[in-house]
């Protein structure tokens, strides 16, 4: 029923709720369905993307400084002090934090998000490389291997369970804290949660944005679980 | 009289210290209500989680749950749980408690199998072979051998606790985050200063439980 | 020749975590920079459903027009959204003619909505920015109760709320405290001792009512849920709400950059927004918990105006 207001707009049928929305029942599937293309969808391909960018820049960070604190040993323990301290920082507070420096935009929460992420990954992948026993190592070296020749064939590949580990950590945290980030910019399943909890606290919306969160970081676990057994076959005795 | 540009200078430093010296009885008021909901569910998840890990780790039993726990865990969300709690509960005390327990029990969990549960072999055959009891191993050979991974679990999750805490301001349930949800009235100085005091909370935090498990740590317990 | 090589490996790691940000960094910038002819129209808004209507509108109206529109939604109070404004992250956003009059330019009530607007203009083009057309409908802060308490303590104006005994509870956006046009005024120019301030973050005040987590709070002249007959609105004699209509401010750069066919556009969307149109598409996505993005589209289909 479109109203037609005399010399006014017209105002088209915006189209009703059902029951099970407006008395807000636990779950409306009917609600799901038609809000999965322009709610649920576009903000679960947004969360994907800032998780993915974050875990990928963090990593290639994380490693290059857990290189050089591996090399550097003086340098750990301010590497180590600097991203302790990070992690206690509220991410609600950084991501406001940042904005007056990198702007309303997606930089904004990447920093951020790379900021936890180099932590886990800073110590897993550090712990990883010392972890190689001195023999492997001795011998290694014994074989004629050159120090970076050691370092690619040897210790890193020895490393790569605890740095797997250190990923399969980091990405489940980076999807989690991502959903904080609609606080600063409408992003990410964080913003149809946010929403719903500012009208009247709608419980499919929060289930349904909520539920996507959880099973997207329980589906790169799983995948990262998988790369992990695929990556070390030899270490297939021991359960992580 | 017109805002100023919240600008993130050093300066914003010298005005967060300012704030909480302008402010002591609001930053008071908001880290007793920070503390209370933290210390409940710490509380809480300490009365759920340690007792059943520690006695899993002595049989030895249910490893996948201790892990499965943990890697579970770490996939919720806080703001999800937050919002979930919402929805259950209703604004009250429970919402937000309720959140925080289930986010606080996978560390205590874990921690405290493990650390049971990895306990030297050897010393709880000795135990046993002095004719100790099932629970007489627990108690005096088992539980204070394992005091270091516990207590690391607990402190995990005691600063996990205390700095998730803040998302709780978006559901009604005080403390220092909602300085920080509320840069309109504190300005980015405000935010500083309550996120400072978070992160000096957490720390403090660790650093008592730190201080306990030394004074409850066995002499000449091997360091883990 | 061991230190040798590994120094090399070191260099190369610390090579490549130096130049990953500064070659994101770097292209960036160059994007920015590359844009520098005219100006990004950047629509901003606040942060409730209203707002992210208002946003949509204007945004895919320019855009149906040609205009490359950049858009950040939700992002805070009046207070907030002013400091976006004048640090350029935005440059364009719907703003209410007696916030700005009252709240940000902290000037005296003036006595009718076209006085509020001009004021409001004079204000902004002070500051570089200028106001484009108001709409006809407005939308003032308002105190609201459930109709029980309403009932159960005789309460038909604000000023009746001095009669009752017991302190209430009175809940409300954070920025609410402060300002005249909402807590401020009920203590400093009502006078009313008994009421407690409770901020609400990031549940609704309908919520915090229904829950009987406040007794009243802050409310919308066009939230939809006020048809409902749950909830009652007490009489602003004194009117300190002030007049509301909304009106774009724009930055003066975007009316120089792109004239006439910006600002008739912009307008034709404004002309058409009256309260029943508002109050309309507000209950479309705050009760039907429709996209703001798709009513808005609909709109402005419906109205030839995409």
């Amino acid at each position: 029923m479109t109203l037609r207001e005399a010399g006014g707009p017209v105002i088209p049928n915006f189209g009703h709720a059902s029951s099970c929305v407006t008395e807000n029942r636990f779950f409306c599937t009917d609600w799901f369905r038609a809000h999965w293309d322009d709610t649920l969808q576009p903000a679960l391909l947004e969360h994907l993307k800032l998780s993915a960018i974050a875990v990928g820049i963090g990593f290639v960070l994380a490693f290059a400084l857990a290189l050089v604190a591996y090399r550097y040993r003086r340098l750990d323990h301010p590497i180590g002090l600097a991203s302790d301290f990070l992690y206690t920082i509220p991410s609600l507070a950084l991501f406001q934090l940042l904005v007056p420096i990198t702007g309303l935009t997606v930089t904004t929460v990447e920093v951020a998000l790379v900021g936890y992420t180099l932590l886990i990954l800073y110590r897993n992948t550090l712990e990883g490389l010392r972890g190689v026993p001195e023999d492997v190592r001795e011998a290694a070296r014994g074989m004629g291997y050159t120090p970076t020749q050691s370092l690619l064939r040897v210790e890193i590949p020895l490393a790569v369970p605890a740095i797997v580990a250190g990923l399969r950590i980091a990405t489940v945290s980076t999807v989690s804290i991502a959903t904080v980030a609609a606080f600063v910019i409408p992003e990410g399943l964080g913003r149809p949660i946010f929403v719903a909890l500012g009208t009247n606290v709608f419980k499919t919306e929060i289930l349904a944005a909520g539920g996507l969160a959880i099973a997207l970081a329980l589906v790169a676990d799983a995948l990262l679980v998988g790369l992990q057994r695929a990556l070390t076959p030899w270490a297939r005795r021991h359960r992580l | 009289m017109s805002f100023l540009a919240d600008e993130f200078r050093p300066g914003t430093f010298v005005d967060a210290f300012r704030f909480m010296g302008d402010n002591p009885g609001l930053l008071a008021h908001k880290t007793a209500q920070h503390l209370e909901l933290s210390g409940a569910a710490l509380g809480i998840a300490l009365v759920l989680a340690l007792p059943l890990g520690v006695w899993l780790g002595h049989l030895h039993r249910g490893s996948f749950v201790a892990i499965s726990a943990s890697n579970f865990g770490r996939a919720l969300p806080s703001l999800v749980l937050i919002a979930f709690g919402l929805t259950i509960f209703g604004i009250g005390f429970w919402n937000n408690t309720f959140a925080l327990v289930v986010l606080a029990i996978p560390p205590i969990l874990t921690n405290a199998f493990f650390g049971v549960d990895g306990v030297d072999r050897d010393a709880v055959e000795a135990a046993r072979g002095m004719g100790m009891t099932g629970r007489q191993v627990l108690l005096r050979v088992e539980l204070p051998l394992a005091l270091p991974l516990v207590f690391a679990g607990v402190r995990i999750a005691a600063i996990f606790v205390i700095a998730t805490a803040t998302i709780a301001a978006i559901a009604g349930g005080g403390g220092l985050g909602e300085i920080m949800v509320n840069q309109a009235s504190y300005r980015l100085a405000g935010v500083v200063a309550a996120s400072l005091w978070v992160s000096f909370l957490a720390f403090a935090a660790a650093a008592i439980l730190g201080l306990a498990r030394r004074a409850l740590s066995p002499r000449g317990a091997p360091a883990r | 020749m061991f230190r040798k090589h590994t120094r090399r490996a070191a260099k190369a790691a610390f090579a490549i975590a130096l130049g990953v940000p500064l070659v994101l960094g770097g292209t960036a910038a160059a994007s920015h920079r590359s844009a520098a002819a005219k100006p990004k129209i950047v629509v901003g808004t606040k942060n409730f459903p209203e707002q992210f209507i208002l946003g949509q509108l204007y945004k895919q109206a320019l855009q149906a027009k040609g205009f490359r529109v950049g858009y950040k939604e939700n992002i805070g109070s009046s207070e907030l959204i002013d400091t976006a404004l004048k640090s350029g992250k935005i440059n364009f956003y719907p703003e209410y003619t007696g916030v700005i009059v009252l709240d940000l330019a902290r000037q005296a009530s003036p006595k009718t909505a076209a006085a509020t607007y001009l004021a409001a203009k004079r204000f902004e083009e002070k500051r570089g920015f200028t106001l484009l057309n108001r709409t006809p409908f407005y939308d003032s802060d308002a105190f609201g109760t459930l109709t029980t308490t309403a009932k159960k303590y005789n309460l038909k104006t604000i000023s009746d709320v001095k009669n009752v005994s017991t302190k209430l509870q009175y809940g409300g956006f954070p920025e609410c405290q402060t300002r005249i046009t909402c807590f401020k005024g009920l203590t400093d120019i009502y006078g009313l001792t008994n009421v407690e301030f409770v901020p609400l973050s990031g549940i609704s005040i309908y919520t915090a009512l229904d829950q009987g987590k406040v007794d009243a709070g802050d409310v919308f002249t066009t939230d939809p849920q006020l048809a409902s007959g749950k909830y009652t609105i007490l009489t602003d004699t004194k009117h300190i709400f002030g007049f509301q209509n909304v009106a774009p401010i724009v930055s003066k750069k975007l009316t120089k950059a792109y004239g006439k066919r910006f600002t008739k556009t912009v307008n034709a969307v404004s002309a058409k927004l009256t309260l029943k149109a508002m109050i309309a598409m507000n209950k479309a996505v705050i009760i039907d918990k429709q996209s703001a993005a798709k009513v808005a589209s609909a709109f402005l289909k419906a109205n030839h105006l995409k």
